[in-house]
């Protein structure tokens, strides 16, 4: 699932290694996240979703709605 | 386990002592059986003797898939033990035909574990060298 999270992490200068250890998870769980290898559990995305302070659907694109944006 | 999360460490404490009882046990019982040539159910409970720390790794792989609360590193383990597990049965089904129509003698079924890990770490390998390919995209 195509997303914002390398950009978001980006944007605070974070290493995958700083994003994985503030959501307790390991660095290549970020990196698949952020390729789009992997799609996140909704509690993960939550997660994800609350460290940066947006909606989840503001950092994963909806697949549905993808060729719309 | 390439990540060495708190479950990974778990994991590693309980299967190093297991492999060790597996390694004592496997020769224990080969110099037991070509020294006393026992038969009967002693033979029986000696020859299961080997095989016990192989199910108890079994249960060390389960709580070690069950522990591990890195999701992804659990997708990929599991991601792994099943194309391992697909090995086997397709190993075991043309084997297993090549028998029927005596192609092929007896094999021994006992090599179904070390299959299983060896296509298990296999896998492992290669999704792992996925990993670091997308680390470098």
């Amino acid at each position: 699932m195509n997303n914002r999270l390398r950009v978001l992490r980006a944007e605070r200068a974070w290493s995958q290694q700083d994003l994985a250890e503030r959501l307790e998870v390991s660095r290549q769980s970020v990196n698949a996240i952020e390729t789009g290898r992997y799609d996140p559990s909704l509690p993960l995305a939550f997660k994800i979703a609350d460290l940066f302070g947006l909606a989840i659907e503001d950092i994963f694109v909806n697949p549905a709605k993808e060729q719309d944006q | 386990m390439v990540s060495r999360t708190a479950a990974a460490r778990r994991y590693m404490r309980r299967f190093v002592p297991t492999m060790i009882g597996y390694v004592v046990l496997v020769i224990g019982t080969s110099l037991a059986v070509s020294r006393f040539h026992p038969a009967g159910g002693a033979l029986v409970a000696l020859s299961i003797l080997p095989a016990l720390p192989i199910l108890g790794m079994l249960l060390v792989i389960g709580l070690y898939v069950r522990e591990e609360t890195d999701e992804y590193l659990r997708q990929r383990l599991v991601t792994a033990m099943l194309f391992g597990i697909g090995v086997v049965l397709a190993a075991a089904t043309v084997l297993g035909f090549l028998q029927i129509y005596r192609v092929l003698g007896q094999i021994d079924v006992f090599w179904a574990f070390p299959l299983w890990c060896a296509s298990w770490g296999l896998a492992q390998c290669v999704l792992a060298w996925r990993d670091r390919a997308g680390d470098a995209a």
